[in-house]
């Protein structure tokens, strides 16, 4: 589903929720007389279950995509180990394998990636643009943080993870 | 490259000993917190045992006072998870488990039984947090020493020939420095300015020189990789070894920078509390195949 030039990408679990309480709401239709009265706010609050999100995801998916290029015009080609404490708040960029993925479902994936110098979690606070697996070979740009915002060992911040169709250059 | 005829190794220099500490003659330092790893337990199962005397002796008393010594065990043990570099996020999450499970009042027995299986998994996690995570930050700061493998590479750097000038460890220490930060370009230009082949540190500078230009640039390619010659080899952590250009030229830079580090750790007292901020970064390096 596209809203102007952003592709939205509802999570499986705002889906869910929507179904499952239309599923109630109608239930509770043919049951129950009252709630037939006030199907009047009902249906459009229960709309809301689903434009939320959607709302939510396109703004925060438009607000990435206006950072790609200044992320991808300022960004260092580094290696993954080359990754420290040091560098928070720095704009990077890395190539690598997946080795792992998390939480795709909620539209906050986490991926492990690795290059041959070490491994490195990537964070993403919206459903990037392709469905990314394992075993990809991916770039991804992103600032680094700390793995709880204020503490914890560094990781990707990710505003942009693409697959690669080549090699990955050698950084 | 290893097949020339075998250099006699250089005989080590001593160094002024206000330079110098060996790292043999330094007490262990004692872990100041080990009182509050004790007080985890000791809270957690002393409450519990208050609650079984108080029944015991027919005492009746809400339940949650004696669960309080959970809740203090809780937060003592999310504060030594929150000391340690890397957060153990099942540690800093216990006090609001404690809340959540000993906030509403209970019978006694059941009660009692809540408190002992919550402190047997208190204990567990904090053994759990002091074989996993490590020592905290305010230990190994307090010593402001380098431990484990990255000490004995220092250990064997005090050996660097002499012309190693207060001015040159200081470059070496910005040079570290500003590579760890990801500030290439400026890491870089220092580097070149102290890079030579005359000795190991001027050839470690020129490694650095040329790799953090490299990777300055918006699409990095590696070249035909500058390493370190012959006789720097007693010097080196890691092998300069590899299966093709790019991991030699890795082990060079990870050689080029933590033998930087060691010889601005050893040659200017003064950067050092700098040099610590960077000391995870230079066991990372040690560490890495």
């Amino acid at each position: 589903m596209k809203i102007g030039k952003v592709d939205i990408k509802v999570s499986l679990v705002a889906i869910a929720v929507f179904v499952i309480f239309t599923v109630l709401l109608i239930a509770a239709s043919i049951s129950s007389p009252e709630v037939r009265s006030q199907l009047i706010w009902l249906i459009p609050v229960l709309f809301m279950l689903l434009v939320v999100p959607i709302a939510l995801n396109y703004m925060s998916r438009s607000q990435y995509a206006e950072l790609k290029p200044e992320y991808k015009r300022e960004a260092k080609t580094v290696r993954v180990k080359l990754i420290n404490e040091n560098m928070i708040g720095k704009i990077v960029r890395i190539e690598g394998v997946v080795e792992r993925v998390h939480f795709q479902f909620l539209n906050r994936p986490q991926y492990t990636i690795g290059d041959r110098s070490g491994t490195i979690s990537v964070k993403m606070f919206t459903s990037p643009d392709e469905n990314i697996k394992v075993n990809d070979i991916v770039e991804v740009y992103g600032q680094v943080i700390r793995r709880y915002i204020v503490t914890g060992e560094p990781v990707i911040n990710c505003v942009s993870i693409s697959t690669l169709k080549k090699t990955p250059a050698k950084a | 490259m290893w097949l020339l005829p075998p250099v006699p190794s250089l005989p080590p220099i001593r160094i002024p000993v206000n330079v110098m500490e060996t790292p043999a003659e330094s007490p262990v330092p004692a872990n100041p917190l080990l009182w509050l790893e004790f007080a985890v337990p000791a809270l957690s199962f002393g409450g519990a045992l208050l609650a079984i005397v108080l029944l015991q002796a027919g005492v009746t008393l809400d339940s949650r006072f004696p669960s309080l010594g959970c809740v203090f065990a809780s937060i003592t043990l999310a504060y030594l998870a929150w000391l340690r570099p890397r957060k153990d996020i099942v540690a800093l999450s216990t006090p609001i488990y404690s809340i959540i499970f000993f906030i509403l009042p209970s019978e006694s027995l059941p009660g009692i039984v809540l408190q002992l299986l919550y402190a047997m998994s208190l204990t567990l996690l904090q053994v759990r947090l002091k074989h996993r995570f490590g020592q905290t930050s305010a230990a190994a700061a307090r010593t402001a020493e380098l431990t484990g493998p990255l000490e004995e590479y220092a250990g064997r750097v005090r050996g660097l020939p002499a012309g190693m000038t207060p001015e040159a460890a200081h470059r070496a220490a910005i040079v570290f420095l500003r590579f760890s930060q990801g500030e290439y370009r400026s890491a870089a230009e220092t580097a070149a300015a102290g890079a030579s082949d005359g000795t190991a540190i001027g050839r470690a500078c020129a490694i650095v020189a040329e790799q953090a230009a490299i990777l300055d640039k918006p699409s990095p390619r590696q070249v035909a990789p500058r390493i370190f010659f012959f006789e720097n080899r007693p010097f080196l952590a890691k092998s300069q070894s590899g299966e093709n250009e790019d991991r030699i030229a890795d082990a060079a830079l990870d050689n080029a920078l933590l033998l930087l580090f060691a010889a601005a750790w050893i040659g200017s007292e003064a950067d050092r509390p700098r040099l610590l901020t960077g000391r995870a970064f230079a066991e990372k390096l040690l560490e890495s195949t």
